[in-house]
């Protein structure tokens, strides 16, 4: 198989820019290892609220169907099922579907594998029951089947606040969030939220332990004063997400560790090429970020990319990157200006490798 | 337990399939997971770990922690999040590490 460009992911970063890039007439595929695109929009049931203009304000679920539908009837190839899992010695990618495994040519290579959430670890963190906060939205939304019926979430955050509503709603009781922070470390309309919601927030508060004979059945809420047995038979964790980029380590793309990126992340320039000059990163695994974030970054790889492959001219793609560096400004102010602030010095310090 | 009317999302139309676990006849609904079939008829324990044999289940829901390790098809250590629930499939919960051998007979 030969393609101008392959996109390593098809979560709303890969493909944004699989449509930009095909309508611009790009032979474009897409190789995404589960068996549907959309990527983690595909169980957020919230609406985002400040998306691009032109998408309005839909949910993820809404909006990972808008995306595979356009990029379906666009022609883009869609390999579902397919991961890839190396490189054959000339650099061309290896992909596998589980039976067989086959190489793909690509002119140009964009890596959108997204990001995957941390762990928190306490004595009983494993038994069944205990979870992270997405497959618990996961179970939820996409599959439509109740994770537990009594729950305790542990970690404060904008994601936990969405996730805690849609299992109240759904008929799960919140017993409670558990936050290791004392209240003025949060963003206080954060506790707002969660207040006019009526979801008690325990702070400096943490999980000593969780129990259970096969699952877990009880909690220990260590919080200063009180330490309190809790029965619950779901514990959602909270803790943040770190970009995933095992195929741009694979791609021997050089690394870097940004704590306000999300930790282990490629070097990468102003069209978001890394130090292999065929492979670009974007969306959480340059970083983690909005969604408005997710989708300027892809859409500023995908005009490097067109500026590489002749179909826009210097001019022209300088324009473009001038207008989204200052969408991303924006996308990326207020709780995303750390994450900003970084990704300039990382920028700012990208030395492409002499060819 | 199965959400047949999901507060949030419009209802949609699931064609029900059975598949067996531990060779119990069990319903799912076409498209999900094979963890989620499970989960949907209360069973959160898939298996067990391999060294202390503490019990497992599902943990990430995204393939990333291998946490959910069961039985499919003769298939040993097969990511049950992963995987989608088919007509007739034979689940079997996950008690160790398969037996891998060269010559077919685990030696
Ligand atoms: C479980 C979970 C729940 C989340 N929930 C929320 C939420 O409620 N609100 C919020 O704001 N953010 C949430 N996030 C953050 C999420 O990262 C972003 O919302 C957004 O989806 C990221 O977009 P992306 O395109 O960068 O990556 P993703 O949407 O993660 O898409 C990446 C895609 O790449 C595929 N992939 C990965 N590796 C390979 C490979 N080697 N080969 C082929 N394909 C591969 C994956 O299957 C996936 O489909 C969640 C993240 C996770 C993991
Ligand atoms: S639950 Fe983590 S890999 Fe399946």
């Amino acid at each position: 198989m030969e393609f101008e460009l392959v996109i390593i992911g098809g979560g709303p970063a890969g493909l944004m820019a699989a449509l930009t890039a095909a309508e611009k007439g790009v032979k474009t595929a897409i190789v995404e290892e589960s068996f549907a695109l959309g990527g983690q929009l595909r169980q957020q049931a919230q609406v985002l609220e400040n998306l691009p203009k032109e998408f309005g304000k839909q949910s993820g679920i809404a909006l990972a169907k808008f995306f595979s539908n356009k990029v379906s009837s666009i022609g883009v190839t869609a390999l579902l099922g397919h991961t890839m899992i190396g490189t054959y010695r000339n650099g061309t990618i290896g992909v596998s579907n589980g039976k067989d495994t086959f190489p793909i040519y690509a002119k140009k290579i964009l890596v959108t594998t997204g990001a995957a959430e941390q762990a928190a670890l306490f004595p009983g963190w494993t038994l069944p029951g205990v979870m992270t906060i997405g497959a618990a939205q996961i179970l939820l939304n996409r599959e439509r089947v109740l994770p537990g019926k009594e729950a305790v979430v542990l970690g404060c955050n904008s994601i936990s606040y969405d996730i805690a509503k849609q299992l109240r709603a759904c008929g799960v009781n919140v017993q409670g969030i558990i936050e290791k922070k004392s209240i003025d470390e949060i963003d206080k309309e954060l506790i707002e939220k969660f207040e006019s919601e009526n979801i008690e927030v325990f702070f400096h508060s943490n999980i000593e332990k969780a129990a259970g004979k096969q699952h877990v059945e009880k909690v220990w809420i260590d919080n200063d004063v009180l330490k309190k047995e809790r029965e619950i038979d779901l514990v959602c964790i909270s803790n943040g997400l770190y970009p995933v980029t095992e195929p741009l380590e694979l791609l021997d793309c050089e690394f870097t560790y940004i704590e306000n990126l999300g930790g282990r992340i490629p070097k990468y320039g102003s069209s978001f090429t890394t130090s292999n000059s065929s492979v670009y990163v974007a969306g959480n695994a340059a970083g983690i970020t909005c969604i408005e974030g997710i989708l300027v970054t892809a859409s500023i790889a995908v005009t490097g990319i067109l500026e590489d492959l002749a179909i826009l001219n210097n001019i022209e793609a300088k324009k473009q990157k001038e207008i989204l560096w200052t969408e991303l400004l924006k996308a990326e102010t207020g709780r995303y200006s750390k994450v900003h602030d970084a990704r300039i010095s990382l920028v700012n310090d990208f030395l492409p490798k002499e060819i | 337990m199965y959400i047949n009317d999901h507060p949030l999302l419009e209802s949609e139309f699931l064609e029900e399939i059975t598949f067996f676990y531990e060779g119990k006849q069990l319903i799912a609904k076409s498209g999900q997971t094979v963890a989620a079939a499970l989960m949907g008829n209360g069973i959160k324990v898939f298996g067990v770990s391999r060294k202390l044999q503490q019990p497992r289940g599902v943990f990430c829901a995204n393939g990333r922690c291998c946490s959910c390790f069961v039985t499919i098809d003769g298939l040993d250590h097969t990511l049950s999040c992963m995987t989608r629930i088919e007509e007739g499939m034979q689940v079997f919960f996950n008690g160790g590490d398969p037996v891998v051998g060269r010559g077919g007979s685990g030696i």
